[in-house]
């Protein structure tokens, strides 16, 4: 899911690369400014989880208020729990290839393609309650899926690697073939949001935030990057200038895989900056915003419009 | 209402100034900074006359100074320092007596690209910020965000001023020093 097609990586060299490093980013909407506005949140007592801010599914912002202020709790739908498990087989998948490539050493290699080929799927029991006999049918047939695509991509890799570099070791063939770092944890308390945030993968060559969706595109969807963006940039004091959304769609015994790659531009910033002071504000000052033009799917839709 | 693209700089520093000019219009002092400026603004007009378009990277083109543009589209209307027409394509070049390009200007020029734009029926890419007193340009692409961005303020503006609502100090407080309005906004000062 997370490595690029060579069209792709056309794209990002020719396009998306220089435009992000020509057109720069205005200085007080770089992370490392948190300190001073409009950066610096401004309800400091509110912590705000990122995908509360990123993610607008709710017209009005009530989905926060209802969790926040009031204390409910959701009922996670389907597309929800669905996008839990796909990504914990993504990142399976990756951390079991890199524990494979680790313990058995690159002389080994047969061993570690039989280890990855012969992963195990992640077990759904944990789940399985909440999901009906054919849901749960169909989450395990497009895990496997999802799983069988990762890994025949990640032997692709490790072979186009070593049958390159000779006299590799380890920890390099690691970084070469698998230059992510899933699930990646960072503090965001800088910008007034969670310090236990983790982004679906980090990419070090480019600094490059990456996040999946199974779902259909949408515009809010790349408030996602910017906002690990910022966090990054609050943290670690190096400009994070390109983001890049894996939308993952399943036809049939197929998966789609379209890439959305993104600057992380001074609009988006601002667009999450606004969007995180807006919806703090909600919860300090215990503002109910009201109902919108809601979806049925809606994990609060029971509690604003009754069973 | 049609607004104008200052409106949009003016908005973008404090949208208490918008407040001032349409809602609560209040005499307003004009600071000397404001007056050196101008004066420095008028200055640079003069000398680009004569000057060449290497600084812009452009080999040729015609210059253009202090144009009005109005897009009926946008209801958008402003008086450009200057804008390029080479074959390239049409530059909006906006002067600046500031040494850096902050956030405000850059939506001002997107807003005057988006003029030119709707005046000669031809695509924008660019345009140039050229910062006085460091004499030096920079260039800006007007890029598909930005512009959704600049009507979103555009909008903005225009319900801020239908609603009348009395909007919230940004929160930079050094902003206040020098505003000709400093004296309207007592939970400020």
């Amino acid at each position: 899911m997370y490595f690029f097609t060579d069209e792709e990586k056309k794209h990002l060299l020719r396009y998306h690369l220089p435009r992000a490093r020509e057109q720069g980013v205005a200085e007080e909407l770089r992370g490392w400014n948190w300190h001073q506005p409009p950066l610096e949140p401004v309800y400091r007592d509110v912590v705000l989880a990122l995908y509360e801010v990123a993610n607008s599914y709710c017209p009005t912002g009530r989905d926060v208020y209802l969790r926040r202020v009031q204390q409910k709790r959701g009922r996670p739908n389907l597309a929800m729990i669905q996008g839990i498990i796909f990504h914990a087989v993504v990142a399976d998948v990756i951390v079991a290839a890199k524990r494979a490539i680790y313990s058995e050493g690159v002389a080994n290699y047969r061993a570690i393609v039989e280890r990855i080929q012969n992963h195990p799927p992640i077990p759904l029991d944990e789940w399985a309650e909440q999901l009906s006999k054919d849901q749960l049918d169909d989450t395990l047939a497009k895990a496997e899926i999802l799983a069988t695509f990762e890994k025949t991509r990640v032997l692709a890799r490790l072979q186009e690697i070593l049958t390159k570099q000779p006299y590799i070791g380890e920890d390099s063939l690691v970084s070469l073939a698998l230059p992510i770092v899933v699930e990646q944890k960072l503090d965001g308390s800088f910008l007034g949001l969670s310090p236990n945030l983790s982004t679906d993968a980090f990419v070090f060559w480019e600094p490059m935030v990456i996040d999946i969706k199974f779902d259909r595109q949408r515009d809010f969807h790349r408030l996602t990057t910017t906002g690990y963006a910022l966090v990054m940039e609050a943290l670690y004091e190096f400009p994070v200038n390109l983001g890049c959304i894996v939308y993952g769609e399943f036809r049939g015994d197929r998966l789609i895989v379209k890439k959305d790659i993104h600057i992380i531009s001074d609009e988006l910033r601002q667009w999450f900056i606004e969007a995180r002071d807006e919806k703090a504000r909600l919860v300090a000052e215990e503002i109910d915003p009201g109902k919108g033009e809601c979806y049925e799917e809606c994990p609060y839709f029971h509690i604003c419009w009754g069973e | 209402m049609i607004v104008k693209v200052a409106d949009l700089k003016q908005y973008l520093y404090c949208p208490r100034i918008i407040y001032f000019t349409y809602v609560a219009p209040v005499e307003k002092k004009v600071t000397a900074k404001m007056a050196i400026g101008k004066e420095e603004h008028y200055a640079t007009v003069r000398l680009e006359e004569r000057r060449r378009l290497r600084a812009y990277g452009l080999s040729e083109g015609e210059r253009h100074f202090n144009a009005y543009f109005y897009s009926e589209r946008l209801r958008l209307e402003g008086v450009l320092d200057m804008y390029i027409v080479t074959p390239r394509g049409n530059f909006p070049v906006d002067f600046k007596n500031a040494c850096r390009v902050a956030l405000n200007h850059k939506y001002q020029l997107v807003a005057y690209a988006l003029l030119l734009e709707d005046h000669f029926g031809r695509p924008v890419r660019g345009g140039f910020i050229y910062l006085i007193p460091r004499k030096q340009v920079h260039y800006l692409e007007i890029t598909p965000e930005a512009r959704l961005y600049t009507k979103k303020l555009i909008g903005a503006v225009r319900n801020l001023v239908a609603r009348e609502h009395f909007p919230e100090v940004p929160r930079r407080s050094g902003r206040c020093a020098d505003c000709e309005y400093r004296n309207y906004c007592g939970d400020v000062l």
